[in-house]
């Protein structure tokens, strides 16, 4: 695969920390390339890296050694106030127990990540609305999460992360605290997004099912990849 | 805006806590206002000042003072003899008459104490009824007016005629308690502005002086206090070097006199009276307004704390969605604030309004002080203490909150 052409650049990685004097790796000199428009799945077992690997990428952590590039931006050189303007900016989260504000209604939540971009309210309010629209719950804006079922709630949770129209969504376990139903909806809809919007999936998850919905699967084990499943698209 | 919106969610996220936190700050402010009020109004009784002041002169080993009548002529002129003595602008001189209502059971409530004087000085020299308002002045000149006029008039503060049970235009008899067998007819001629006077009254010199002549004429002996009547004998003087001029006059004119005499500024007589009050407004300055701060700064620090720890994934959650650390931060101390100074104005207002004009007064009996009112100023103490006391009591929380690791976010997830 090109680096050229990636959206995610993976180069090299080491990822160690330390427990008193004891260093503990948790990703060795790990390599990977992710395309434009890609829903990439990333399976393996407890304490393989998975986690780790996704927070390098997303910006949320930097590696010891090695170079994280994302849409072109070296990102594992940034400040911490960089990679949260960044954040902000290029990538969108959807996290396994959705993970919304209780206090504010669906509108709210969705509006949040956009309350840290220099926009005005007319334009914030029509990006919350068209976003809770592409995920089916333009008629619960108003609900606050409590008043919501998970799988709403999960929408809600894809709305924020695609509010910013960000190059980039980061799904962890997103159907992992769904009932079948409603996890098979949850991945119809981040297929769908992906394919209506064009934007690249990291999807981290344990479930063989939510796996095969994606392009290509990485299995991860002890800080490596161990298999990597050829590019579908 | 947004900002603010989500301060008040988060505040209102556990209505009961906040509540319960706002309430215990208002309390607490509520005691330090009137604390404050205390002390504040002792501080500005006994600052000296530098222009235009009063200054005492009273019997120097005995109080309350007990001179001679005669030594009235002397101090009101500031001991001055020639022509280029100084000389006081205005004095006045205090006799005190204590009678009672009931002469079978003296209680507070059926007692009365009265400032003998001449009815003149009250406007022109008394504390607090020499600076009235505009509209106050006018209605309580035509008081004293009254008192003027008619020799056995009386004006009695608020509460005092409440205790009595008497109302203006009333004729009664007091029977005297410091000057025994010295009984006086009164007519109430007028009610003092509301404040310092509330418990107090003032009648005629010249009423009381020509009962003590009666009683000599009637009795064929003087009146034991009738040389020992003079309590105090205030002058104003335009500037300290007058004062000391006065006060060194009046030294060499009774310098030999007995009883003897001493003259200190009003502000300094009243501090050396509060001498016998010293430790207790120590304490009330020293120990208990921080000990309140402090007990205040813990109340919210525990309020705060609890509502951090409750949403630690939240607020991962807002730092991965790209909220920094000082947003967050901003955020804690936002809710902090929002409640102390909140509830510290809305404390220090319902005081202001409620000791003021529902009750009157702070009703501590300290000195000359018979009751404090809140001064306007409490507002911004209630502001100050409650910003300041969440501040402090929300740092230690905020700054948690914004260290709060953006992997608390997926700690469920291997």
């Amino acid at each position: 695969m090109n680096q050229a052409s990636s959206i995610v650049s993976v180069r090299h990685v080491h990822k160690f920390f330390r427990r008193g004097s004891e260093r503990v790796d948790v990703l060795n000199g790990l390599s990977l390339d992710v395309l434009p428009g890609e829903c990439l799945g990333l399976m393996g077992p407890s304490g393989s890296g998975k986690t780790t690997l996704l927070n390098l990428i997303a910006g949320l952590d930097t590696p010891s050694e090695g170079e994280v590039w994302v849409g072109g931006k070296l990102v594992s050189q940034m400040s911490e106030g960089e990679l949260a303007h960044w954040r902000t900016r290029s990538i969108g989260f959807v996290f396994q127990f959705y993970h919304l504000l209780p206090v504010l209604t669906a509108y709210e939540n969705v509006e949040l990540p956009l309350l840290l971009l220099p926009l005005k309210s007319a334009q914030r309010r029509q990006q919350v609305q068209t976003a809770l629209e592409l995920v089916g719950l333009k008629d619960r804006m108003w609900h606050r999460p409590g008043q919501l079922s998970g799988g709403q709630q999960q929408r809600v949770g894809i709305a924020r992360a695609i509010v910013t129209d960000p190059e980039l969504i980061v799904a962890d376990e997103p159907t992992g605290d769904l009932d079948a139903k409603s996890a098979q909806e949850i991945l119809d809809l981040l297929i769908e997004l992906r394919r209506s919007l064009q934007k690249t999936i990291l999807l981290v998850t344990h479930d063989p099912r939510a796996a095969a919905r994606a392009d290509r699967v990485l299995h991860l084990d002890k800080g490596q990849l161990v298999t990597d499943s050829p590019v579908l698209v | 805006m947004k900002f603010l919106l989500l301060i008040f969610k988060n505040v209102r996220r556990n209505l009961l806590r906040s509540i319960l936190t706002a309430l215990g700050t208002m309390v607490l402010v509520l005691v330090v206002t009137l604390v404050w009020t205390v002390l504040k109004a002792l501080d500005t009784a006994t600052t000296e000042k530098s222009q235009n002041f009063k200054m005492i002169c009273s019997e120097q080993w005995r109080f309350p003072s007990m001179m001679p009548i005669s030594y009235a002529t002397l101090l009101r002129d500031g001991g001055a003899r020639d022509a280029g003595d100084a000389r006081p602008i205005d004095f006045m001189t205090w006799q005190f008459y204590v009678g009672t209502t009931d002469p079978n059971k003296h209680t507070f409530e059926s007692s009365l104490f009265a400032f003998a004087m001449d009815p003149n000085k009250l406007m022109a020299m008394m504390d607090d009824l020499d600076s009235l308002p505009a509209n106050d002045a006018a209605r309580f000149a035509q008081v004293v007016a009254k008192l003027k006029a008619n020799k056995r008039g009386l004006i009695v503060g608020k509460d005092r005629l409440a205790m009595i049970k008497k109302q203006v235009g009333d004729k009664f008899k007091l029977t005297g308690i410091n000057f025994k067998g010295i009984d006086l007819e009164f007519e109430i001629v007028g009610v003092f502005p509301s404040g310092r006077y509330n418990l107090s009254a003032a009648m005629n010199d010249t009423y009381l002086n020509d009962s003590l002549d009666a009683y000599k004429t009637a009795d064929g002996k003087p009146h034991e206090l009738a040389d020992k009547s003079l309590a105090l004998v205030w002058l104003k003087v335009p500037d300290m070097e007058t004062y000391h001029k006065v006060e060194q006059q009046i030294a060499k004119a009774l310098g030999n006199a007995n009883p003897a005499v001493k003259c200190e500024t009003a502000s300094s007589g009243i501090a050396s009276f509060l001498e016998a009050y010293r430790d207790l407004i120590w304490g009330m300055r020293w120990l208990l307004s921080p000990a309140i701060i402090i007990t205040l700064a813990l109340v919210i620090a525990n309020a705060i704390s609890i509502s951090v720890r409750e949403r630690r994934t939240e607020l991962a959650v807002m730092k991965v969605l790209g909220f920094r650390p000082v947003q967050i931060m901003v955020l804690v101390l936002g809710e902090a604030l929002l409640l102390g100074v909140g509830a510290g104005v809305a404390s220090a207002g319902l005081t202001y309004l409620a000791v003021n004009y529902i009750w009157g007064g702070l009703p501590f009996s300290i000195a000359f002080f018979p009751a404090f009112l809140i001064p306007i100023n409490a507002l911004w103490w209630g502001l100050a203490i409650g910003a300041g006391a969440s501040l402090a009591g929300s740092i230690v929380p905020a700054w948690n909150a914004q260290s709060v690791k953006v992997s608390e976010v997926f700690s469920k997830v291997t």
